[in-house]
């Protein structure tokens, strides 16, 4: 059984396949719908945060990997997602169409980036300690474990400033690495939820379809539903994805096969320490 | 001996990271693993310091040691060479 991953947004722009036609018709559909031509990606729609235009970047390099392979007759068996892959995994499972992934992948992002004028936010990602040590530092700072991605790969979302302490005393607390990245706002934790109003009636807006193709979700890795898409588009920014869970459930359901789609190889070398500890 | 271990080290790195399609032999001796070279990031470094403890029985503490012994194939095997038990 095959399994596409579709990867969240990148931390920094990479290469596009900018020779390819078929890139090219995605990047004009990104431009059209939400003025971001990732084939100009320092140029273009220079009004949207870094952030944002990352997060399109990394919906169109999905969407178009997934186009690809179907074309090339290599089809999926199940869907799972990190994050905002979200977006691009229900295009593909046929729920939305590419135009309404990108645009819900815009608009979303432009919402929660409103967050970031109030308060400077950012990203802290720790390599080497154990959930436990780090829920606890997290808590002595103020800030939320965003993303569980293995037992050792861990990604803090809150405030800059506390998310630079808990940095600290992760260091001091036996981390092997650590580094940081501003964000627009903290995904993936409660602060979102200051937001939840405005994010409901973007998706209000949206027709979904019910998915040919199952598409399992990072929280409870549960099986999405036409009716459970909405709810789940908004809570999924509130709370943690939990990458290590998802992939030991696809695992165990029969998955035998990984292909990750989009930016990066992130998720299956998160899958490859998971592998290596069972 | 640093030249007896660079095979070895080679072929942990093929094996821990997975990397397919790839022989120790094609894997250059003094490139770096990191950024250019094999395009190692830190997710892999610490894939690495996990099977140099195994094999070698030789702890990386941190990332600022491992961004030194990372550095490439030779450095792994001389920090395997100079901390081994």
């Amino acid at each position: 059984m095959i399994c596409w991953m579709f990867p969240g947004q990148p931390i920094a722009f990479a290469d596009t396949p900018s020779d390819d036609p078929e890139f090219k018709k995605t990047a004009l559909l990104c431009q059209k719908t939400t003025g971001f031509n990732p084939l100009e990606i320092h140029t273009s729609a220079s009004a949207l945060s870094q952030s944002v235009r990352l997060q399109l970047l990394g919906s169109c390099v999905s969407l178009h990997r997934a186009n690809q392979l179907t074309r090339q007759g290599s089809g999926a068996d199940l869907l799972a997602e990190h994050s905002m892959g979200i977006y691009p995994a229900l295009s593909a499972s046929g729920s939305i169409d590419n135009a309404t992934a990108l645009a819900l992948t815009w608009r979303i992002g432009v919402s929660v980036a409103e967050m970031g004028l109030q308060r400077e936010y950012a990203l802290g990602c720790v390599i080497g300690l154990t959930c436990e040590v780090l829920e606890t530092i997290a808590a002595n700072n103020g800030i939320y474990i965003a993303n569980h991605n293995t037992s050792r790969h861990f990604l803090l979302a809150g405030e800059r400033e506390k998310v630079d302490a808990a940095l600290v005393e992760a260091m001091a607390s036996g981390a092997f690495s650590i580094s940081s990245f501003p964000c627009d706002a903290p995904l993936h934790t409660p602060l979102i939820e200051e937001i939840t109003g405005k994010l409901q009636r973007i998706v209000a807006e949206y027709n979904f379809l019910e998915p040919r193709i199952p598409l399992v979700e990072h929280i409870a890795q549960t099986t999405l539903t036409a009716a459970t898409i909405p709810r789940f588009l908004v809570e999924e920014l509130c709370r943690p994805v939990y990458w290590e869970t998802t992939y030991c459930f696809l695992r165990s359901h029969g998955v035998t096969r990984f292909q990750e789609v989009g930016v990066g190889s992130a998720l299956s070398k998160f899958n490859r320490w998971i592998d290596s500890e069972s | 001996m640093i030249e007896d271990l660079i095979p070895k080290v080679k072929q942990m790195i093929i094996d821990s990271l997975r990397i397919e399609g790839m022989s120790p032999d094609e894997i250059e001796t003094d490139a770096p693993l990191f950024g250019e070279g094999l395009g190692l990031d830190s997710i892999d470094a610490l894939q690495l310091v996990v099977a140099m403890e195994k094999e070698f029985g030789v702890v990386v503490p941190d990332a600022a040691t491992g961004s030194t012994v990372f550095a490439s194939v030779r450095s792994m095997a001389g920090y395997i060479e100079e901390h081994r038990k």
